[in-house]
């Protein structure tokens, strides 16, 4: 199993008070799945996502990615497997404005010591995949919305991740550039990556295959489309 | 991540905003260049003088009414009872003095054939004076035992006086007119340069016996000699001091009437100045750079917040705290060596352009560089630790979340 969470909660100090976030979370995923959690705001899906992708560590329960627990890792140990097998996809794209979208791809490669010769090739190959040779060597602002995604897709992937974390990818695309890189999730599924989608919108919850309803911290619902 | 990638991204952040780089350097430019300029000129400065001070002699004792480096009341020194010859010759006598040459000096107009040269030097002593006092003789000779016994009206000139006076012509065996009296000239000494920008070149050496004939005897004698083989110089000081003290009879709790000056001595109270000076300018560099850290402190604290974002996207695809730290410490000292570097830059052209325009000479050395290099490289880091260790810690989530 790729993911086993056990009775995962996670409580947040506000003040003196302390908010639960999750509850008792407890799931598997699977190779090559296709997941999207779901939830209105509050529910507890970004805080999820943030212990999926290893940003955050539950407070109490058991976060097993495979294999490894996860839960009682430093900062550093976190740091080399979000390096290592998560690739996240923001909202909000989250590019470095002063790179170019082929700098942008090459920064997680940067951050696992590939060295400067092997890079190229592999971020060449990444840039195809998404469709954007020609674009390349334009900085963020030089690209289209959808462009920006494909080159965080590109990003995402470039280290070969176990996991494809996507926080609302189409929220600040046209639903037709939204409908696009849907596309792409699509076939980066059928080829054989693991995808998980965190949005609040059911018309995009349902290009998965699955899909886990969060309610106050809690699983409400996880059902196979 | 490698240094190599730290140091290429940090050096295109920073082009990527010239501007603010350039004005964040400033601090930083200004301090180092003041560094090296004063540094320049104090080294320059220093090595001229102790060359300048080889030509008085290394190890001789000259014992006179005036200290040569004079402090308090001047006049004090005035109302002294004069040296006499008497003196000398007891000097000379004491075991542990070697050589010695007994030496006054008075100003005089030394004339020939329409060229004259008012107020120069003349100095009336013995043979032994060519050694203790480091004179080279260029031409003919110095006086002898002989001159001196016979009062003979013998002139040693100075190479100054040489060329003033005779130009192309040979000076030996010449007449000289010094203080209206007829001379002959029987050397030409070898040019010793300046001292603090007058020239020593610029006298006429003539037996002691002839100058007190000439002109009188009632002069303070100056004695100069030098410690006997194998005897320390504090030594010979002592001796002499105690000798001199004993013929002019100076009470036992009086300070010594008279001086013995010493060329250590001279170095000594010259170094003691230029060190008073360099602390004095390294206080202010320090406070100078301390504005310019604080400077840079400031920026890369804007900078860290402005790039909040730019720190949780880097978390997030990998970097670990201590990559995000190194690569905003990597800016800091970046900024600081570059800093340093036009500083430096620009501190040795000032000192070189103060070594052309001025007769004070400036000499940049490798220390003053190293000590700039140093100092901007310790402001960069102490200054730039606080900036960076506050981006390593920022929480990945909460910095994605940062608008």
């Amino acid at each position: 199993m790729l993911i086993q969470l056990r009775d995962v909660s996670k409580l947040y100090e506000v003040g003196a008070q302390e908010v639960p976030a999750l509850r008792g979370i407890t799931m598997e995923v699977g190779e090559n799945e296709y997941l999207a959690i779901m939830g209105p705001s509050g529910s507890g899906k970004s805080t999820l996502m943030n212990i999926i992708g290893c940003l955050d560590t539950p407070t109490s329960g058991s976060y097993v990615l495979k294999g490894r627990e996860v839960g009682s890792l430093d900062d550093d140990e976190l740091a080399s497997i979000r390096s290592a097998e998560i690739g996240f996809v923001f909202q909000t794209f989250n590019l470095l404005p002063r790179m170019t979208a082929f700098q942008n791809v090459e920064l997680p490669l940067v951050y696992s010591h590939v060295g400067r010769h092997a890079r190229d090739g592999m971020v060449w190959k990444a840039v195809d995949a998404v469709g954007l040779r020609e674009r390349a060597h334009h900085r963020p602002n030089e690209l289209s919305g959808g462009q920006r995604q494909r080159v965080a897709i590109a990003r995402a992937l470039i280290n070969g991740p176990s996991i494809l974390l996507a926080d609302e990818p189409t929220g600040n695309l046209d639903s037709a550039t939204g409908e696009e890189i849907m596309q792409i999730f699509r076939e980066l599924h059928a080829a054989g990556n693991t995808v998980i989608l965190v949005t609040h919108e059911q018309y995009i919850a349902e290009h998965a295959r699955r899909i886990v309803k969060l309610r106050d911290g809690m699983i409400e619902s996880d059902s196979v489309a | 991540m490698e240094l190599r990638e730290t140091l290429r991204t940090a050096v295109w952040t920073l082009r990527a905003h010239k501007m603010r780089s350039a004005l964040t350097m400033l601090g930083i430019v200004i301090g180092a260049g003041a560094l090296v300029a004063v540094m320049s000129l104090i080294s320059g400065l220093n090595r001229s003088v102790t060359a300048q001070f080889q030509s008085i002699g290394t190890d001789i004792i000259s014992v006179s009414l005036y200290p040569w480096v004079q402090m308090g009341d001047v006049e004090d020194y005035r109302r002294r009872k004069p040296l006499t010859v008497d003196d000398a010759r007891a000097v000379d006598e004491l075991p542990s003095v070697g050589l010695m040459a007994p030496n006054v000096h008075t100003g005089r107009t030394v004339a020939r054939a329409g060229h004259e040269m008012r107020g120069t030097l003349v100095t009336g002593t013995t043979p032994e004076y060519e050694t203790i006092d480091n004179f080279t003789v260029e031409t003919g000779r110095f006086i002898t035992g002989t001159d001196v016994d016979r009062r003979r009206p013998a002139a040693v000139i100075g190479s100054d006086v040489a060329e003033e006076l005779f130009a192309a012509t040979d000076p030996i065996g010449r007449a000289i007119s010094v203080g209206g009296r007829r001379f002959v000239v029987v050397g030409v000494l070898e040019s010793k340069g300046k001292l603090f920008g007058e020239s020593l070149d610029s006298l006429v050496i003539i037996p002691i016996t002839t100058l007190e004939k000439t002109f009188g005897r009632r002069r303070s004698v100056v004695i100069d000699c030098s410690p006997a083989e194998g005897v320390a110089m504090e030594r010979a000081v002592e001796d002499i001091r105690q000798l001199l003290r004993a013929r002019r009879h100076v009470p036992r709790k009086e300070p010594d009437d008279f001086a013995i000056n010493t060329q250590r001595d001279l170095l000594e109270s010259y170094s003691r100045l230029t060190a008073v000076l360099f602390f004095a300018m390294i206080g202010i560099v320090s406070l100078a750079l301390l504005v310019g850290g604080i400077g840079i402190m400031n920026v890369m604290l804007v900078s860290v917040a402005e790039r909040t974002r730019e720190i949780g996207v880097r978390m997030a695809i990998g970097a670990r705290r201590r990559d995000v730290m190194l690569q905003f410490l990597v800016e800091s000292v970046i900024l600081t060596l570059l800093g340093g570097a036009v500083g430096m830059a620009g501190g040795a052209g000032i000192a070189l352009v103060v070594k052309a325009a001025t007769p004070l000479p400036a000499a940049v050395t490798a220390a003053t560089v190293g000590i700039a290099i140093g100092f901007a490289l310790v402001t960069g880091v102490l200054f730039g630790v606080y900036p960076a260790r506050r981006a390593g810690r920022l929480n990945p989530i909460e910095a994605l979340r940062y608008e």
